[in-house]
Protein backbone atom coordinates (compact mmCIF):
# COMPACT_ATOMS: atom_id res chain seq x y z
CA UNK A 1 0.00 0.00 0.00
CA UNK A 2 1.45 3.05 -1.05
CA UNK A 3 1.87 6.11 1.66
CA UNK A 4 1.35 9.35 -0.73
CA UNK A 5 2.91 12.88 0.29
CA UNK A 6 4.35 15.58 -1.42
CA UNK A 7 7.40 17.58 -1.12
CA UNK A 8 7.53 21.44 -2.14
CA UNK A 9 11.18 21.94 -2.63
CA UNK A 10 10.73 26.02 -2.12
CA UNK A 11 14.26 26.76 -2.91
CA UNK A 12 13.59 25.35 -7.11
CA UNK A 13 10.39 27.25 -7.06
CA UNK A 14 9.82 30.58 -9.35
CA UNK A 15 6.25 31.60 -8.78
CA UNK A 16 5.21 30.65 -12.22
CA UNK A 17 1.89 29.75 -11.29
CA UNK A 18 1.54 26.80 -13.88
CA UNK A 19 0.56 24.36 -10.87
CA UNK A 20 -2.17 27.00 -10.09
CA UNK A 21 -3.27 26.61 -13.54
CA UNK A 22 -3.22 22.93 -14.62
CA UNK A 23 -4.93 22.61 -11.14
CA UNK A 24 -7.44 24.04 -11.97
CA UNK A 25 -7.69 22.88 -15.57
CA UNK A 26 -7.33 19.01 -14.37
CA UNK A 27 -10.11 19.39 -11.60
CA UNK A 28 -12.54 21.99 -13.32
CA UNK A 29 -12.29 24.39 -10.48
CA UNK A 30 -14.70 27.18 -10.73
CA UNK A 31 -13.50 30.23 -12.08
CA UNK A 32 -12.36 32.65 -8.87
CA UNK A 33 -11.28 29.11 -6.65
CA UNK A 34 -8.92 27.46 -5.82
CA UNK A 35 -7.61 24.10 -4.73
CA UNK A 36 -3.73 24.97 -3.98
CA UNK A 37 -2.06 28.69 -3.79
CA UNK A 38 1.67 30.35 -3.85
CA UNK A 39 2.41 32.62 -1.81
CA UNK A 40 4.83 35.27 -2.44
CA UNK A 41 6.23 36.43 0.72
CA UNK A 42 8.86 39.75 0.42
CA UNK A 43 10.90 40.43 4.46
CA UNK A 44 13.55 43.03 5.28
CA UNK A 45 14.02 46.46 3.87
CA UNK A 46 15.87 47.56 0.84
CA UNK A 47 18.37 46.85 -0.37
CA UNK A 48 18.52 44.18 1.85
CA UNK A 49 14.87 41.93 0.73
CA UNK A 50 14.45 38.35 1.10
CA UNK A 51 11.68 36.75 -0.76
CA UNK A 52 10.43 33.46 -0.03
CA UNK A 53 7.80 31.63 -1.94
CA UNK A 54 5.77 29.07 -1.29
CA UNK A 55 3.06 26.89 -2.71
CA UNK A 56 0.44 25.92 -0.28
CA UNK A 57 -2.46 23.16 -1.06
CA UNK A 58 -4.54 20.42 1.33
CA UNK A 59 -1.81 18.69 3.60
CA UNK A 60 -3.66 15.51 3.83
CA UNK A 61 -2.91 14.79 7.11
CA UNK A 62 -2.57 12.17 8.95
CA UNK A 63 -4.64 13.42 12.09
CA UNK A 64 -7.23 15.78 9.98
CA UNK A 65 -9.03 17.97 11.59
CA UNK A 66 -11.58 18.05 8.46
CA UNK A 67 -12.43 14.66 8.91
CA UNK A 68 -12.86 15.10 12.46
CA UNK A 69 -15.17 17.45 12.56
CA UNK A 70 -17.42 16.24 9.17
CA UNK A 71 -20.62 15.29 11.07
CA UNK A 72 -21.83 13.35 7.64
CA UNK A 73 -18.47 11.07 7.07
CA UNK A 74 -18.56 12.75 3.75
CA UNK A 75 -15.07 13.61 4.10
CA UNK A 76 -12.63 10.71 4.90
CA UNK A 77 -8.98 9.80 5.03
CA UNK A 78 -8.98 6.83 2.54
CA UNK A 79 -6.78 3.78 4.69
CA UNK A 80 -4.95 2.15 1.17
CA UNK A 81 -3.08 5.66 0.63
CA UNK A 82 -3.52 8.37 3.37
CA UNK A 83 -5.34 10.42 1.10
CA UNK A 84 -8.09 12.76 2.50
CA UNK A 85 -10.77 12.64 0.12
CA UNK A 86 -14.61 13.92 -0.32
CA UNK A 87 -17.98 11.57 -0.86
CA UNK A 88 -19.49 14.30 -2.73
CA UNK A 89 -22.81 12.84 -2.69
CA UNK A 90 -23.16 13.03 0.95
CA UNK A 91 -21.31 16.48 1.80
CA UNK A 92 -24.79 19.00 3.08
CA UNK A 93 -22.23 21.77 2.95
CA UNK A 94 -22.08 22.49 6.67
CA UNK A 95 -18.77 23.82 6.28
CA UNK A 96 -17.25 22.44 9.61
CA UNK A 97 -14.56 21.04 7.65
CA UNK A 98 -13.85 24.72 6.22
CA UNK A 99 -13.80 25.84 9.74
CA UNK A 100 -11.60 23.24 10.96
CA UNK A 101 -8.74 23.10 8.59
CA UNK A 102 -5.72 25.14 10.03
CA UNK A 103 -4.29 25.54 6.50
CA UNK A 104 -7.35 26.96 4.86
CA UNK A 105 -7.28 24.08 2.35
CA UNK A 106 -10.79 23.49 1.80
CA UNK A 107 -13.67 25.80 0.00
CA UNK A 108 -17.49 25.73 -0.65
CA UNK A 109 -17.63 25.18 -4.68
CA UNK A 110 -19.78 27.77 -5.31
CA UNK A 111 -21.06 26.06 -8.89
CA UNK A 112 -21.91 22.27 -6.46
CA UNK A 113 -22.00 23.41 -2.82
CA UNK A 114 -19.87 20.82 -2.03
CA UNK A 115 -16.50 21.09 0.67
CA UNK A 116 -14.03 20.93 -2.49
CA UNK A 117 -10.24 20.58 -1.72
CA UNK A 118 -7.16 19.13 -3.43
CA UNK A 119 -7.39 15.31 -3.98
CA UNK A 120 -3.45 14.92 -4.62
CA UNK A 121 -5.31 14.19 -8.34
CA UNK A 122 -6.76 10.92 -7.09
CA UNK A 123 -8.17 10.60 -10.90
CA UNK A 124 -4.66 10.87 -12.65
CA UNK A 125 -3.23 8.62 -9.35
CA UNK A 126 -5.36 5.59 -11.19
CA UNK A 127 -4.14 6.14 -14.36
CA UNK A 128 -0.38 5.81 -12.64
CA UNK A 129 0.15 9.25 -13.40
CA UNK A 130 1.54 12.47 -11.52
CA UNK A 131 -0.92 15.02 -10.01
CA UNK A 132 -1.56 17.64 -12.67
CA UNK A 133 0.19 20.42 -10.31
CA UNK A 134 3.81 18.31 -10.21
CA UNK A 135 3.43 16.75 -13.97
CA UNK A 136 3.29 20.70 -15.03
CA UNK A 137 5.91 22.25 -12.36
CA UNK A 138 9.45 23.35 -14.54
CA UNK A 139 11.36 24.32 -11.40
CA UNK A 140 10.41 20.42 -10.39
CA UNK A 141 9.59 22.36 -7.07
CA UNK A 142 7.04 19.99 -6.65
CA UNK A 143 8.07 16.31 -5.69
CA UNK A 144 5.08 13.42 -5.47
CA UNK A 145 5.70 9.86 -4.34
CA UNK A 146 5.71 6.99 -1.83
CA UNK A 147 6.82 7.89 1.21
CA UNK A 148 7.58 4.05 1.81
CA UNK A 149 9.41 3.89 -1.07
CA UNK A 150 13.19 4.03 0.21
CA UNK A 151 13.76 5.14 -3.82
CA UNK A 152 10.59 7.70 -4.11
CA UNK A 153 11.44 11.24 -5.14
CA UNK A 154 9.78 12.47 -2.38
CA UNK A 155 12.12 9.85 0.03
CA UNK A 156 15.36 10.81 -2.52
CA UNK A 157 14.09 14.70 -1.74
CA UNK A 158 13.63 14.63 1.77
CA UNK A 159 17.13 12.64 2.43
CA UNK A 160 19.94 14.58 3.98
CA UNK A 161 17.47 18.11 3.68
CA UNK A 162 15.99 19.88 6.56
CA UNK A 163 12.35 19.53 5.84
CA UNK A 164 9.12 20.57 7.96
CA UNK A 165 5.79 20.94 7.78
CA UNK A 166 3.32 23.92 8.60
CA UNK A 167 2.05 24.77 11.42
CA UNK A 168 3.59 21.69 12.97
CA UNK A 169 2.27 22.25 16.65
CA UNK A 170 -1.20 22.09 15.36
CA UNK A 171 -0.79 18.45 15.76
CA UNK A 172 -1.96 17.66 12.19
CA UNK A 173 0.82 15.67 11.28
CA UNK A 174 1.01 16.78 7.28
CA UNK A 175 1.99 14.57 4.13
CA UNK A 176 3.49 17.80 2.75
CA UNK A 177 6.81 18.72 3.58
CA UNK A 178 8.66 21.80 2.69
CA UNK A 179 12.33 21.84 1.94
CA UNK A 180 13.33 25.56 2.85
CA UNK A 181 17.10 25.99 3.47
CA UNK A 182 19.98 25.03 1.44
CA UNK A 183 21.64 22.62 3.70
CA UNK A 184 25.44 22.80 5.14
CA UNK A 185 28.24 22.12 2.09
CA UNK A 186 29.70 19.33 3.08
CA UNK B 1 6.32 41.32 5.11
CA UNK B 2 4.86 41.77 2.41
CA UNK B 3 2.84 38.90 1.09
CA UNK B 4 1.35 38.39 -2.28
CA UNK B 5 -1.16 34.89 -2.59
CA UNK B 6 -1.98 34.06 -5.80
CA UNK B 7 -5.34 31.38 -5.50
CA UNK B 8 -6.82 32.53 -2.45
CA UNK B 9 -10.07 31.67 -1.84
CA UNK B 10 -12.56 34.22 -0.69
CA UNK B 11 -14.35 32.11 2.13
CA UNK B 12 -11.23 31.89 3.46
CA UNK B 13 -8.65 34.80 2.84
CA UNK B 14 -8.10 36.89 4.49
CA UNK B 15 -10.24 35.27 7.35
CA UNK B 16 -12.83 33.20 7.10
CA UNK B 17 -16.25 33.70 6.55
CA UNK B 18 -18.15 30.63 6.79
CA UNK B 19 -20.91 31.28 9.35
CA UNK B 20 -22.83 34.03 9.84
CA UNK B 21 -25.93 35.57 11.81
CA UNK B 22 -28.00 32.72 11.15
CA UNK B 23 -25.38 30.50 13.20
CA UNK B 24 -25.40 33.01 15.74
CA UNK B 25 -29.69 32.71 15.87
CA UNK B 26 -29.28 29.47 15.72
CA UNK B 27 -26.72 28.64 18.80
CA UNK B 28 -28.38 31.74 20.56
CA UNK B 29 -32.20 29.83 19.92
CA UNK B 30 -30.60 26.75 20.37
CA UNK B 31 -29.24 27.78 24.02
CA UNK B 32 -32.21 29.66 24.63
CA UNK B 33 -34.70 26.46 24.17
CA UNK B 34 -32.22 24.26 25.92
CA UNK B 35 -32.44 26.60 29.23
CA UNK B 36 -35.69 26.85 29.05
CA UNK B 37 -36.20 23.49 28.89
CA UNK B 38 -34.25 23.00 32.13
CA UNK B 39 -36.05 25.65 33.85
CA UNK B 40 -39.19 24.12 32.75
CA UNK B 41 -38.58 20.87 34.62
CA UNK B 42 -37.52 22.87 37.78
CA UNK B 43 -40.60 24.24 37.65
CA UNK B 44 -42.49 21.32 37.38
CA UNK B 45 -40.83 19.56 39.89
CA UNK B 46 -39.52 21.94 42.58
CA UNK B 47 -41.13 21.73 45.89
CA UNK B 48 -42.93 18.68 44.81
CA UNK B 49 -45.03 20.42 42.09
CA UNK B 50 -46.55 23.04 44.13
CA UNK B 51 -44.36 25.81 42.06
CA UNK B 52 -46.62 25.48 38.81
CA UNK B 53 -49.47 25.54 40.70
CA UNK B 54 -51.92 28.21 39.07
CA UNK B 55 -48.70 29.27 36.86
CA UNK B 56 -49.47 29.56 32.99
CA UNK B 57 -45.75 29.16 32.35
CA UNK B 58 -45.98 25.19 33.43
CA UNK B 59 -47.38 24.91 30.13
CA UNK B 60 -46.36 27.83 28.35
CA UNK B 61 -42.62 27.43 28.77
CA UNK B 62 -42.80 23.56 27.60
CA UNK B 63 -44.55 24.97 24.70
CA UNK B 64 -42.05 27.71 23.97
CA UNK B 65 -39.32 24.78 24.04
CA UNK B 66 -40.07 23.13 20.59
CA UNK B 67 -41.13 25.87 19.12
CA UNK B 68 -37.96 28.18 19.48
CA UNK B 69 -35.92 25.08 19.02
CA UNK B 70 -37.74 24.69 15.21
CA UNK B 71 -36.84 28.31 14.73
CA UNK B 72 -33.53 27.84 15.33
CA UNK B 73 -33.16 24.62 13.64
CA UNK B 74 -34.66 26.19 10.43
CA UNK B 75 -31.65 29.13 10.13
CA UNK B 76 -28.77 26.30 10.35
CA UNK B 77 -30.94 24.73 7.81
CA UNK B 78 -30.53 27.94 5.76
CA UNK B 79 -26.84 27.54 6.36
CA UNK B 80 -27.00 24.59 4.68
CA UNK B 81 -25.14 24.99 1.41
CA UNK B 82 -26.59 21.58 0.24
CA UNK B 83 -30.05 21.61 1.80
CA UNK B 84 -31.21 18.45 0.03
CA UNK B 85 -28.54 16.06 1.03
CA UNK B 86 -29.81 17.58 5.03
CA UNK B 87 -30.86 13.35 5.50
CA UNK B 88 -27.54 12.28 5.86
CA UNK B 89 -27.13 13.77 9.61
CA UNK B 90 -29.18 10.92 10.04
CA UNK B 91 -27.92 8.04 8.09
CA UNK B 92 -24.69 7.96 10.10
CA UNK B 93 -23.19 8.86 13.12
CA UNK B 94 -19.83 10.30 13.40
CA UNK B 95 -18.16 10.23 17.28
CA UNK B 96 -15.76 12.69 16.91
CA UNK B 97 -17.75 15.25 15.34
CA UNK B 98 -19.89 17.67 17.57
CA UNK B 99 -22.27 18.73 15.05
CA UNK B 100 -23.34 14.93 14.13
CA UNK B 101 -23.99 14.39 18.10
CA UNK B 102 -25.66 17.94 18.01
CA UNK B 103 -27.69 16.70 15.39
CA UNK B 104 -28.85 13.85 16.65
CA UNK B 105 -29.26 15.21 19.99
CA UNK B 106 -31.70 17.52 18.39
CA UNK B 107 -33.29 14.66 17.02
CA UNK B 108 -34.51 13.10 20.54
CA UNK B 109 -34.53 16.62 22.25
CA UNK B 110 -37.47 17.54 19.82
CA UNK B 111 -39.76 14.86 20.28
CA UNK B 112 -39.38 14.85 24.04
CA UNK B 113 -40.17 18.51 24.22
CA UNK B 114 -42.91 17.73 22.36
CA UNK B 115 -44.36 15.27 24.60
CA UNK B 116 -43.62 17.30 27.91
CA UNK B 117 -45.50 19.95 26.32
CA UNK B 118 -48.50 17.68 25.55
CA UNK B 119 -47.75 16.47 28.77
CA UNK B 120 -48.04 19.83 30.69
CA UNK B 121 -51.21 21.05 28.64
CA UNK B 122 -54.09 21.46 31.36
CA UNK B 123 -57.87 20.02 30.35
CA UNK B 124 -59.01 23.61 29.55
CA UNK B 125 -56.71 23.86 27.23
CA UNK B 126 -57.06 20.44 25.26
CA UNK B 127 -59.15 21.95 23.00
CA UNK B 128 -56.15 23.63 21.62
CA UNK B 129 -55.28 20.04 20.13
CA UNK B 130 -57.44 19.47 16.87
CA UNK B 131 -56.66 15.68 16.37
CA UNK B 132 -58.03 13.05 18.76
CA UNK B 133 -55.29 11.28 18.83
CA UNK B 134 -53.39 14.51 19.60
CA UNK B 135 -55.79 14.87 22.77
CA UNK B 136 -55.52 10.90 24.12
CA UNK B 137 -51.49 11.11 23.50
CA UNK B 138 -51.59 14.29 26.01
CA UNK B 139 -53.88 12.74 28.48
CA UNK B 140 -51.66 9.41 28.53
CA UNK B 141 -48.39 11.72 28.29
CA UNK B 142 -49.79 13.22 31.96
CA UNK B 143 -48.47 9.80 33.56
CA UNK B 144 -44.79 10.15 32.69
CA UNK B 145 -44.65 13.78 33.62
CA UNK B 146 -41.65 13.00 36.14
CA UNK B 147 -39.32 10.71 33.31
CA UNK B 148 -40.26 13.38 30.35
CA UNK B 149 -39.17 16.03 32.86
CA UNK B 150 -36.12 14.46 33.68
CA UNK B 151 -34.85 13.25 30.05
CA UNK B 152 -36.23 17.44 28.77
CA UNK B 153 -33.97 18.62 32.07
CA UNK B 154 -30.77 16.04 30.92
CA UNK B 155 -31.28 17.06 27.03
CA UNK B 156 -31.60 21.00 27.74
CA UNK B 157 -28.05 20.32 29.66
CA UNK B 158 -26.52 18.23 26.67
CA UNK B 159 -28.14 20.96 24.38
CA UNK B 160 -26.69 23.56 26.05
CA UNK B 161 -23.25 22.45 26.38
CA UNK B 162 -23.00 21.37 23.01
CA UNK B 163 -23.60 24.82 21.12
CA UNK B 164 -20.49 25.69 22.95
CA UNK B 165 -18.59 22.33 22.30
CA UNK B 166 -19.73 22.81 18.58
CA UNK B 167 -17.17 25.72 18.25
CA UNK B 168 -14.58 24.99 20.63
CA UNK B 169 -13.50 21.66 18.65
CA UNK B 170 -11.71 23.53 16.35
CA UNK B 171 -8.12 23.46 16.58
CA UNK B 172 -7.71 26.03 13.80
CA UNK B 173 -9.43 28.66 15.37
CA UNK B 174 -8.26 29.39 18.41
CA UNK B 175 -10.95 31.96 19.84
CA UNK B 176 -12.95 28.72 19.65
CA UNK B 177 -10.76 26.12 20.78
CA UNK B 178 -11.10 26.39 24.64
CA UNK B 179 -12.75 24.36 27.12
CA UNK B 180 -14.23 27.48 28.79
CA UNK B 181 -15.93 27.81 25.90
CA UNK B 182 -18.75 25.51 26.05
CA UNK B 183 -19.44 26.19 30.06
CA UNK B 184 -19.93 29.81 29.06
CA UNK B 185 -22.24 28.86 26.58
CA UNK B 186 -24.05 26.71 28.98
CA UNK B 187 -24.58 29.29 31.56
CA UNK B 188 -25.22 32.04 29.20
CA UNK B 189 -28.16 28.63 28.31
CA UNK B 190 -29.24 28.87 31.52
CA UNK B 191 -28.92 32.37 32.21
CA UNK B 192 -31.35 33.28 29.11
CA UNK B 193 -33.93 30.06 29.37
CA UNK B 194 -34.25 31.58 33.61
CA UNK B 195 -34.99 35.14 32.13
CA UNK B 196 -37.23 33.99 29.56
CA UNK B 197 -39.52 32.28 32.32
CA UNK B 198 -39.42 35.20 34.41
CA UNK B 199 -41.12 36.80 31.11
CA UNK B 200 -43.88 34.47 30.64
CA UNK B 201 -44.28 33.25 34.77
CA UNK B 202 -47.48 35.37 35.85
CA UNK B 203 -47.36 34.36 39.59
CA UNK B 204 -44.63 36.57 41.76
CA UNK B 205 -43.32 33.50 42.86
CA UNK B 206 -42.16 31.64 40.17
CA UNK B 207 -40.97 35.65 38.91
CA UNK B 208 -38.59 35.68 42.17
CA UNK B 209 -37.97 32.31 42.15
CA UNK B 210 -36.31 32.38 38.82
CA UNK B 211 -34.66 35.65 39.36
CA UNK B 212 -32.91 33.94 41.98
CA UNK B 213 -31.19 31.43 39.89
CA UNK B 214 -31.10 34.04 36.94
CA UNK B 215 -28.91 36.10 39.37
CA UNK B 216 -26.47 32.86 39.95
CA UNK B 217 -26.60 32.29 36.64
CA UNK B 218 -25.17 36.03 35.75
CA UNK B 219 -22.88 35.49 38.72
CA UNK B 220 -21.64 32.65 37.03
CA UNK B 221 -21.08 34.26 33.35
CA UNK B 222 -19.50 37.17 34.77
CA UNK B 223 -16.83 35.36 36.43
CA UNK B 224 -16.55 32.66 33.12
CA UNK B 225 -16.17 35.23 30.90
CA UNK B 226 -13.30 36.76 32.18
CA UNK B 227 -11.87 33.15 33.43
CA UNK B 228 -11.79 33.10 29.29
CA UNK B 229 -9.99 35.91 28.06
CA UNK B 230 -7.89 34.97 31.29
CA UNK B 231 -6.82 31.62 29.81
CA UNK B 232 -6.61 33.02 26.07
CA UNK B 233 -4.28 35.79 27.02
CA UNK B 234 -2.16 33.53 29.23
CA UNK B 235 -1.92 30.50 26.56
CA UNK B 236 -0.26 30.73 23.04
CA UNK B 237 0.42 33.76 20.74
CA UNK B 238 -2.32 32.93 18.46
CA UNK B 239 -4.87 31.90 21.44
CA UNK B 240 -3.48 35.48 22.76
CA UNK B 241 -4.13 37.25 19.55
CA UNK B 242 -7.83 35.85 19.20
CA UNK B 243 -9.60 38.13 22.01
CA UNK B 244 -7.65 40.90 20.19
CA UNK B 245 -10.60 42.33 18.45
CA UNK B 246 -12.56 42.27 21.84
CA UNK B 247 -10.38 45.01 23.55
CA UNK B 248 -10.01 46.87 20.82
CA UNK B 249 -11.97 50.28 19.34
CA UNK B 250 -10.15 50.51 16.55
CA UNK B 251 -12.52 50.92 12.96
CA UNK B 252 -11.22 47.30 12.38
CA UNK B 253 -12.66 45.64 15.41
CA UNK B 254 -15.01 48.13 16.37
CA UNK B 255 -18.37 46.34 16.56
CA UNK B 256 -16.48 43.42 18.87
CA UNK B 257 -14.84 46.24 21.17
CA UNK B 258 -18.39 47.71 21.47
CA UNK B 259 -19.76 44.25 22.12
CA UNK B 260 -17.61 43.95 25.09
CA UNK B 261 -18.07 47.05 26.44
CA UNK B 262 -22.05 46.57 26.19
CA UNK B 263 -21.53 43.09 27.94
CA UNK B 264 -19.56 44.73 31.09
CA UNK B 265 -21.84 47.14 31.54
CA UNK B 266 -25.25 45.68 30.56
CA UNK B 267 -24.67 42.32 33.29
CA UNK B 268 -23.79 44.16 36.13
CA UNK B 269 -26.99 46.33 35.32
CA UNK B 270 -28.93 43.11 34.87
CA UNK B 271 -27.73 41.59 37.82
CA UNK B 272 -28.76 44.85 40.12
CA UNK B 273 -31.81 45.12 38.92
CA UNK B 274 -32.51 41.17 40.04
CA UNK B 275 -31.03 41.94 43.04
CA UNK B 276 -33.32 44.91 44.18
CA UNK B 277 -36.39 42.79 42.67
CA UNK B 278 -35.81 40.24 45.35
CA UNK B 279 -35.09 42.64 47.99
CA UNK B 280 -38.02 44.65 47.67
CA UNK B 281 -41.25 44.15 49.00
CA UNK B 282 -43.80 42.88 46.56
CA UNK B 283 -47.74 42.89 47.33
CA UNK B 284 -49.78 39.66 45.82
CA UNK B 285 -49.77 41.19 42.49
CA UNK B 286 -46.89 43.34 41.22
CA UNK B 287 -46.80 46.81 40.14
CA UNK B 288 -46.65 47.96 36.50
CA UNK B 289 -43.33 49.13 37.60
CA UNK B 290 -42.20 46.13 39.32
CA UNK B 291 -43.32 44.14 36.50
CA UNK B 292 -41.41 46.47 33.79
CA UNK B 293 -38.11 46.27 35.88
CA UNK B 294 -38.28 42.56 36.00
CA UNK B 295 -39.20 42.54 31.97
CA UNK B 296 -36.28 44.80 31.77
CA UNK B 297 -33.76 43.02 33.79
CA UNK B 298 -34.70 39.71 31.62
CA UNK B 299 -34.64 41.02 28.11
CA UNK B 300 -31.05 43.06 29.14
CA UNK B 301 -30.10 38.93 29.98
CA UNK B 302 -31.44 38.16 26.60
CA UNK B 303 -29.82 40.73 24.62
CA UNK B 304 -26.52 39.89 26.53
CA UNK B 305 -27.19 36.15 25.44
CA UNK B 306 -27.22 36.95 22.03
CA UNK B 307 -24.30 39.18 21.73
CA UNK B 308 -22.26 36.52 22.94
CA UNK B 309 -23.09 34.23 19.92
CA UNK B 310 -22.63 37.18 17.51
CA UNK B 311 -19.30 38.22 18.73
CA UNK B 312 -18.04 34.43 19.38
CA UNK B 313 -19.15 33.46 15.88
CA UNK B 314 -17.86 36.22 14.43
CA UNK B 315 -14.32 36.84 15.95
CA UNK B 316 -13.52 33.32 15.84
CA UNK B 317 -13.51 33.58 12.06
CA UNK B 318 -11.12 36.57 12.32
CA UNK B 319 -8.49 33.77 15.02
CA UNK B 320 -6.21 31.42 13.10
CA UNK B 321 -3.44 29.89 14.22
CA UNK B 322 -0.84 30.95 11.59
Amino acid sequence: MPKYAMVIDQRRCVACMACVVACKNENEVPPDQYRTRVLEMVEGEFPLLRMELRSELCNHCDNPPCVYNCPTGASYKRKEDGIVLLRKNRCVGCKACVAACPYSARYINHEKGFADKCTFCDHRLKEGKEPACVATCIGKSRIFGDMDDPRSPVRVALQGSDATVLLEGAGTKPRVYYIKKFSKPE
Amino acid sequence: MEITVTGVNALTSPHLHIWDWRVSLYLFLGGLSAGLAVMTTILHLRQGGKLVKDEAAGYVAPILVPVILGIGMLFIFLDLERKLNVFWFYLTFQPLSPMSWGSWGLLVFFPVSGLLALATLPDNMLHWLLLEPLKQLAVRMRGYLFPLAAVNFAMGIFIGIYTGVLLSSFVARPLWNSAVLPVLFLTSAMSVGAALMIMIARTNKVKLFFTKIDIWMICGEMVILPLFFYGQYTSSGAHRDSILPFFSLSSEYFSYGCSMLVLFIIFPIALVLKMLEIKEEHGHTLTPMALAKMNLSAGIVLVGGLIIRLTFVYAGQLSKLS
